[in-house]
């Protein structure tokens, strides 16, 4: 039977099933390991085995609505999203500055926004409005002709505000993400590596600069007890040295599914989000690791790819914006549990328990299927916001 | 520029993916580094020096006597605990038994454990979860914890701790009443989850009663906590046991603490102490009187309601059950037939037999069935319906009255009264002088005799029938359906003699509340009832001819200091029948088997309740002594003598002790580590 090419229909059938098929595993994985983060065993009290499937089911429910969104979002015109970028864009601004007006202030930092009964966390937004107004930005440049590298500098100002106001906040790892994000798609949309090179030279130099003036105490202290974590043994350090422990003690195989140790003694604060790594490794070993890794290279090399196939400039950047959030959210988390990076708040995308990120991700899958089924429509100009 | 970016395109990507490579990369190789290559490291590590943030069991509150004395306290207590995690790191389970085994061994060798103790300590020490403390032994000598201390680095898993353990200085005195505490079993924790969850208003469904639910759990399974098992133990185990803290504890590789980190941030709350109204003195006087007789005896001071005295004997010492009875001492206290076990004051249920007729005769002249001088002859038996009744004195009497009655407790005279009152009265007098109710004194148990009426004897499962004339008969010696506990005899009593002034009975006056709101008004009786109750009862044993006409006389030497001088005590005996007498039984003048020659187990419990001073009423008191016979030979010394100390000693004269409240820092100071 032959299905004709304008029904929805039609583009189902011709999603990128690989990516979805993929992240749908992905999230699976990650309910089986919240599952396990609520259960144990041989339970601490009882010895019996304990089980809690609360984080589990909460995690494959929020999955479930969000796969609807991310559908919803990649099966309308990409044409649509790329007339929303600035608006998008500018809303995520102004709700920036509402937070720094009137915000709700949660563990010390002000990220919540309360609206009649929504409550928002723009700076979450904002990971994906950027690079996409960005994207938007170049398409219009480069139909154009025009080129110079006041260009760049332009983008980079629209990158730089939205990063000033969540870095206000206090919430470096959120600034850190989006300025990667938004840095990224200057970088593929051709800024001379030259000039990257010399940025980057010019990090490197600053750092000490940045370390000493540019930092919050408790951040410096973060980034002093990566290197040493015994000299807080009650603190940030306690959670880094006993995460490190169980991921260490995982082996080759693993202790086996529900049989981590660590995770009983609640030695390990905030296990089913942030650390949520820890267990991966502890209860499934380096191969159960490996697995988690390789699973992202591929989400992120089909991201790449469909970003390669796109005909429109705006689906390329938008797409290969979203693989460098990726890629940052995964470098992050995992770089942070296994003590490469300093410790920041944020959560290892589809398997970490939370709402927030799952959301981002997930509006950022749509899109990137999105990008995929229109990957032939090269997007003039004419009719675009 | 837009054809040229479309040229630049491939290669930014690929230097993306390059970088992105070079990340994944960089994560393998740490994590290669840390999964494979230092696993072993961190494998030790898993059970090297960490912190551990255990439970630390509260200080228990204490229970003292109305002076102040210490009747349930707490004494510094050696114990060792073993760790199975670091007995035996093999996941091998036949390796791991043998590993731990050897552990148990060579500590049983040094403690000298017995066989079975041994193997129920390897059972529990391989039963998952390996990280958790058994306790192995406590109650240690100091020599044997020295020793231990010693030879711990030699014995792996093997810890030598200090706590508090709970100690019952007066030993037997006060089995019954306080209890005793012991190592928590799954009912014990069951029960105090409960408890802890209806005492914080949540259920097990929300997060914070699971959570709850786990830290009771975790406590009670902490190696030096135990649980209130029986008495005020059990019954004031939420406001004895306190608030429990936490501490942190360094331990090293092989699981050893080897340090206790400053942990005043979470320190607990220790327990509330308990203060009783009865004199420890006068308790130790009463037992030592009771001798090899096994029965009871209840004390109280009628012009404040307080208990001063609440014993039973024969009794078991705490002490013993502390640390775990073996399970042959306590088969042997189980089947003792003089039931050490057996609270007999609180939870025995015995017929009143002739101290309930009092009773009957406050009852007579309150409805005005009986006036005082009405006369009732009584030639030794009575014929009511369809049989005879007889009186204890086969010879008979003569011609009796209320006074004479009582004075020689003549079973016709009362067989007429309660003819004439009726059992509906009788039993509303009953009623109002204290029996047929559950007293709640802050100890588990207590039972209520049985005031019976026609409503009780239709209702009655068991019996289920109407309420019969000759019924009432045989409830006018205190026989047939009624039953009273030697505590309500003495609130009986006590009431008698204090009138309707007299404060509720009670035992806790510091520490917890008892609340007892169903307790029967005694109310006002008509001028005179109570008047001639007592003169009768005075007559018993003051008056030629009375029962107890030998034990009347409280201060016979003139010593003790007014108002008590030359004190004389008013009472009444009375015997309760543990079988039925058969007309085959009597011999041809219709005398019973006297009690010496039958077997002890069927003997008649002896019984006397009294007051003194007979002028001036202050102490009440109710003697049983189980088979003992004659209530007027056997129970009345008693009673006399135990309310001579009463009056010599005075325990009411004093206010009852208040501690002072403890501060939680020196409650502490008991755990520090050697």
């Amino acid at each position: 039977m032959m299905i004709r090419k304008d029904t929805l229909l039609y583009k189902i059938t011709q999603l990128h099933w690989f990516l979805l098929l993929t992240i749908i595993a992905m999230a699976m994985f990650g309910s089986l390991i919240l599952f396990s983060a609520g259960s144990s065993a041989h339970d601490l009290e009882t010895g019996l085995l304990k089980i809690d499937a609360r984080y589990a089911m909460d995690h494959i429910f929020r999955f479930t609505i969000m796969l609807g969104v991310a559908l919803f979002v990649a099966l309308l015109p990409l044409r649509l999203w790329a007339s929303l970028a600035y608006p998008g864009y500018a809303l995520g601004v102004v709700l920036l500055f509402g937070v720094e007006v009137a915000g709700n202030i949660v563990n010390g930092s002000q990220r919540w926004l309360t609206i009649g009964p929504l409550t928002l966390q723009p700076s979450e937004l904002m990971k994906i409005a950027v690079p996409l107004a960005v994207a938007r930005y170049y398409h219009q440049v480069f139909a154009s002709g025009r080129t110079s590298l006041w260009i760049h500098i332009v983008a980079l100002i629209m990158v730089l505000i939205p990063v000033g106001f969540v870095l206000k906040q206090p919430d470096l790892g959120t600034a850190l993400m989006i300025l990667g994000a938004g840095c990224s798609v200057i970088f593929f949309a051709g800024i001379s590596l030259r000039i990257v090179g010399g940025i980057l030279v010019l990090l490197v130099a600053l750092t000490p600069v940045v370390y000493f003036f540019g930092l919050h105490d408790y951040q410096r202290e973060r980034i002093h007890t990566m290197w040493d974590p015994a000299a807080d043994p009650l603190g940030a350090g306690y959670q880094l040295q006993q995460g490190m422990i169980a991921i260490g003690s995982g082996g080759l195989a693993g202790k086996g599914f529900m049989e981590g140790a660590q995770k009983e003694l609640e030695y390990i604060p905030e296990q089913h989000t942030d650390f949520i790594f820890t267990i991966v490794a502890e209860e499934f070993g380096f191969a159960g690791s490996m697995v988690m890794l390789a699973a992202w290279a591929i989400a992120i090399v089909q991201g790449m790819a469909i970003a390669g196939s796109s005909r429109s400039s705006f689906g390329a950047l938008a797409a290969s914006g979203f693989v460098s959030t990726l890629l940052l959210y995964v470098g992050i988390n995992i770089g942070m549990v296994i003590g490469l990076l300093p410790v920041v708040g944020i959560p290892l995308p589809l398997i970490s328990y939370g709402g927030t990120a799952i959301v981002t991700v997930m509006v950022g899958f749509g899109l990137l299927m999105a990008v995929h089924l229109n990957r032939a429509n090269d997007m003039t100009l004419r009719g675009l916001l | 520029m837009s054809r040229d970016w479309k040229n630049l395109f491939p290669s930014r990507r690929m230097i993306f993916l390059t970088s992105g490579g070079v990340v994944f990369l960089g994560l393998t190789a740490r994590l290669a580094e840390l999964q494979l290559f230092r696993q072993q490291e961190f494998e030790t590590k898993a059970r090297e020096v960490r912190i551990k943030l255990e439970p630390a069991p509260p200080h228990r509150g204490t229970i003292y006597d109305r002076n102040g004395r210490e009747l349930a306290s707490s004494k510094r207590n050696f114990y060792v605990t073993l760790r199975p995690e670091v007995a035996s790191i093999a996941r091998d389970k036949q390796t791991r038994q043998a590993e731990i085994g050897d552990v148990i061994e060579r500590i049983g060798k040094l403690l000298r454990l017995s066989d079975a103790k041994k193997r129920s300590l390897l059972q529990d020490a391989t039963t998952p979860p390996a990280h958790r403390d058994v306790l192995v032994a406590d109650d240690l000598t100091w020599e044997e914890f020295a020793q231990i201390n010693v030879m711990a680095p030699e014995l792996n898993g093997i810890s030598a701790e200090v706590g508090e353990l709970r100690s019952y200085p007066l030993q037997a005195a006060f089995y019954h009443t306080i209890g005793y505490v012991q190592k928590a079993n799954e009912a014990d924790i069951s029960r105090m989850v409960d408890a802890e969850l209806a005492a914080a208003g949540e259920t097990l469904d929300s997060p914070e009663g699971k959570k709850r639910a786990a830290a009771v759990r975790r406590l009670y399974k902490h190696p030096a906590m135990r649980v209130g098992k029986q008495g005020i133990e059990a019954y004031g185990e939420m406001a004895l046991k306190g608030e429990p803290g936490n501490e942190r504890l360094l331990q090293n590789a092989t699981g050893r603490v080897i340090d206790r980190l400053p942990s005043e941030d979470l320190a607990g709350k220790p327990g509330a102490d308990v203060v009783l109204s009865i004199d420890a003195e006068l308790q130790a006087i009463a037992i030592r009187r009771f001798g090899i007789e096994a029965g009871s005896a209840v004390m109280i001071d009628i012009a404040t309601g307080e208990v001063v005295c609440m014993m039973s004997t024969p009794s078991p010492d705490p002490n013993l059950f502390v640390s775990g009875i073996a399970s042959g001492p306590y088969k042997a206290l189980r089947e003792d037939e003089r039931n050490p076990l057996y609270h007999k004051a609180y939870d025995g249920v015995y017929p009143p037999g002739s101290t309930f007729k009092m009773v009957v005769a406050a009852a007579a002249l309150e409805t005005g069935a009986m006036k005082p001088e009405d006369q009732v002859s009584c030639p030794g038996k009575a014929w009511y319906y369809t049989r005879f009744y007889n009186c204890w004195r086969p010879e008979g009497h003569g011609v009796v009255n209320l006074h004479t009655g009582l004075q020689k407790s003549c079973d016709c005279y009362f067989y007429r009264a309660a003819q004439r009152t009726g059992i509906e009265e009788i039993a509303k007098v009953a009623k109002r002088f204290g029996l047929g109710h559950r007293y709640e004194l802050g100890i588990t148990g207590g039972k209520s005799g049985v005031v019976p009426n026609n409503e009780w004897k239709l209702t009655n499962p068991r019996i289920n029938e109407k309420w019969y004339d000759g019924d009432t008969i045989s409830a006018g010696i205190g026989q047939g359906y009624v039953t009273a506990t030697p505590f309500e005899l003495a609130v009986m009593v006590a009431r008698i003699a204090g009138g309707p002034q007299m404060p509720d009975p009670h035992m806790i006056v510091g520490g917890i509340r008892v609340p007892d709101n169903t307790i029967t008004p005694m109310g006002e009786f008509k001028p005179g009832v109570l008047e001639a109750v007592r003169a009768g009862m005075f007559a018993v044993t003051s008056e030629g001819g009375g029962t107890a006409v030998r034990s009347g006389e409280l201060d016979p030497e003139g010593k003790l200091p007014a108002p008590y001088t030359n004190a004389r005590m008013a009472g009444k005996s009375g015997s309760a029948q543990v079988r039925v007498i058969t007309a085959a039984e009597r011999d041809s003048r219709g005398r019973a088997i006297a009690n010496e020659k039958l077997p002890w187990k069927l003997r008649d419990h002896a019984l006397f309740v009294a007051f003194a001073p007979a002028e001036n009423p202050r102490y009440a008191v109710s003697v049983i002594v189980e088979h003992g016979g004659s209530g007027s030979s056997v129970a009345a010394p008693i009673a006399r003598d135990l309310l001579a100390e009463a009056l010599r000693i005075d325990p009411g004269a004093k206010k009852a002790f208040v501690p002072r409240p403890r501060d939680v820092a020196a409650a502490e100071s008991g755990k520090r580590p050697t």
